[in-house]
């Protein structure tokens, strides 16, 4: 009884506070530039309680732009392995998806989920704000769901 | 027995202060959002993301010491809640005693140095780099803060808090006297939190986290009410040293008025980060020694010189 009104509060508390580091395994810098919209006042994703970290020591969401080159790979794992758990991991744009025009690339291992699980897929190129907060907003309605 | 386990859990300390601190955090987001025209979290966030830091992971990278690295967070919590039970709240203070406010003073700077300790025993460079900062940052700044904060002690001849406003009652809010003094506290203030203008030490784009890089869970949780706690005291503190008038005959009058007097601070606070930019460290330095020491000393000669 105890422990569901526990797990209960801990849902509640990790879906109203994502806090965000965005990290570029290699794209062209347009989501990334889509993903700084978030911050600027016309958006502002501070209102759903998301705010963007540098540490990923901090950081719930592990947002990833651009697809996976060889050289990246190794960073990649590094970052989402020094990130405590629960922690969750969306693939904007559509390289990052299914590494996009780059697809069949000698340099180029294709998206996200040939290094780590993918828990939402935001396709576009670039992907737009109001796609990323849909997803974001998605992502927070599973979290309240099934931890 | 009770009324001191009350004084202790309850009201001036522990329960009190932790409601304050979310408070001033939500506040101060808020104000700060609307300043840039957007719309700013809601009222329970601070609460989210505490139980939302409670409830991850807590890692610490290798080579870390596990039992310092959990001691100092606790440490900071513990020093601004003990200074916290010492600052009169709307003029109600339960152990006030002359010297009261040194007390709270040396309290105040043990989180300070507690960043710089969480900066050099987590290994890793950032953080490293941000505890050096911390440390530099504070030479700059808390010259001239206590000097500036010594003014109304001065001018009262009392270094009780309680004094001090009973002082103020009598020749009028010491913020008129000494306008220079309050807005050095203020800075002083703002360099103690790490607050925008001055997060040097945490600068997000310089040293991602500072001292604070390789914290997680748990510990950054305590880290945070810390600093929240450690606002409010400040602001508490700024309160009653420069503003006074919160020791009313009336109760509700005087929480009203300490309310108000809150929101004041506070505003100064949120609109400082709103409109400046952060300075670097050597011209935080510079600003420190060349600029408001000397203007801190002109401040304390003229409270001497009024006294005479």
């Amino acid at each position: 009884m105890i422990k569901n009104l526990l797990d209960k509060t801990y849902r509640w508390a990790q879906k109203n506070s994502l806090w965000v580091i965005h990290f570029n395994t290699g794209g062209c810098n347009g989501c990334d530039i889509e993903i700084l919209d978030l911050l600027t006042p016309r958006y502002d994703i501070e209102r759903l309680g998301i705010i963007a970290e540098a540490s990923p020591r901090h950081a719930d969401v592990l947002l990833c732009t651009g697809p996976v080159t060889q050289q990246t790979s190794a960073g990649l794992w590094q970052i989402y392995s020094q990130m405590p758990s629960p922690k969750w991991v969306v693939a904007v744009g559509s390289c990052s998806n299914t590494g996009g025009v780059f697809y069949g690339s000698d340099t180029v291992l294709g998206g996200v989920d040939k290094i780590l699980p993918v828990d939402l897929y935001l396709p576009g190129c670039p992907c737009r704000p109001e796609a990323i907060i849909e997803g974001l907003l998605q992502l927070r309605e599973r979290i309240s769901k099934d931890g | 027995m009770f009324e001191a386990l009350f004084y202790l859990l309850i009201f001036p300390g522990g329960f009190f202060l932790v409601l304050v601190g979310l408070g001033f955090e939500w506040l101060d987001r808020k104000l700060l959002a609307l300043f840039q025209r957007r719309v700013g979290p809601p009222w329970y966030q601070p609460l989210a993301d505490l139980i939302k830091l409670f409830s991850k992971e807590d890692l610490l990278p290798k080579g870390g010491n596990e039992l310092v690295a959990t001691l100092l967070p606790l440490l900071s919590l513990c020093a601004v809640l003990v200074a916290g039970l010492y600052v009169p709240i709307a003029g109600f203070t339960p152990y006030s005693f002359e010297g009261d406010l040194i007390v709270i003073l040396f309290l105040m700077s043990v989180p300070t140095l507690a960043y710089y300790l969480a900066g050099i025993i987590s290994i890793g460079i950032y953080s490293i780099l941000g505890g050096g900062r911390s440390l530099l940052q504070y030479f700059s700044y808390e010259v001239p803060f206590l000097i500036a904060l010594s003014g109304p002690a001065v001018l009262a001849r009392s270094w009780s808090i309680e004094g001090i406003l009973t002082a103020q009652f009598t020749l009028g809010s010491f913020v008129l006297f000494q306008p220079l003094g309050f807005i050095l506290a203020l800075v002083g203030l703002i360099g103690k939190l790490k607050r925008d203008p001055l997060d040097i030490p945490s600068a997000k784009s310089e040293v991602v986290g500072g001292s604070l890089t390789e914290f997680s869970g748990g510990k950054l949780g305590f880290w945070h009410l810390a600093m929240n706690i450690q606002a409010v005291v400040g602001i508490f503190l700024i309160i009653n040293l420069f503003l006074g008038w919160t020791k009313l005959a009336n109760p509700f009058v005087a929480i009203l008025v300490f309310f108000l007097e809150f929101l004041v601070i506070v505003g100064m606070l949120s609109s400082a980060s709103a409109i400046f930019a952060r300075l670097r460290i050597d011209q935080l330095a510079g600003l420190g020694w060349r600029i408001l020491v000397p203007l801190s000393l002109a401040q304390i000669l003229f409270v001497i010189l009024m006294g005479v």
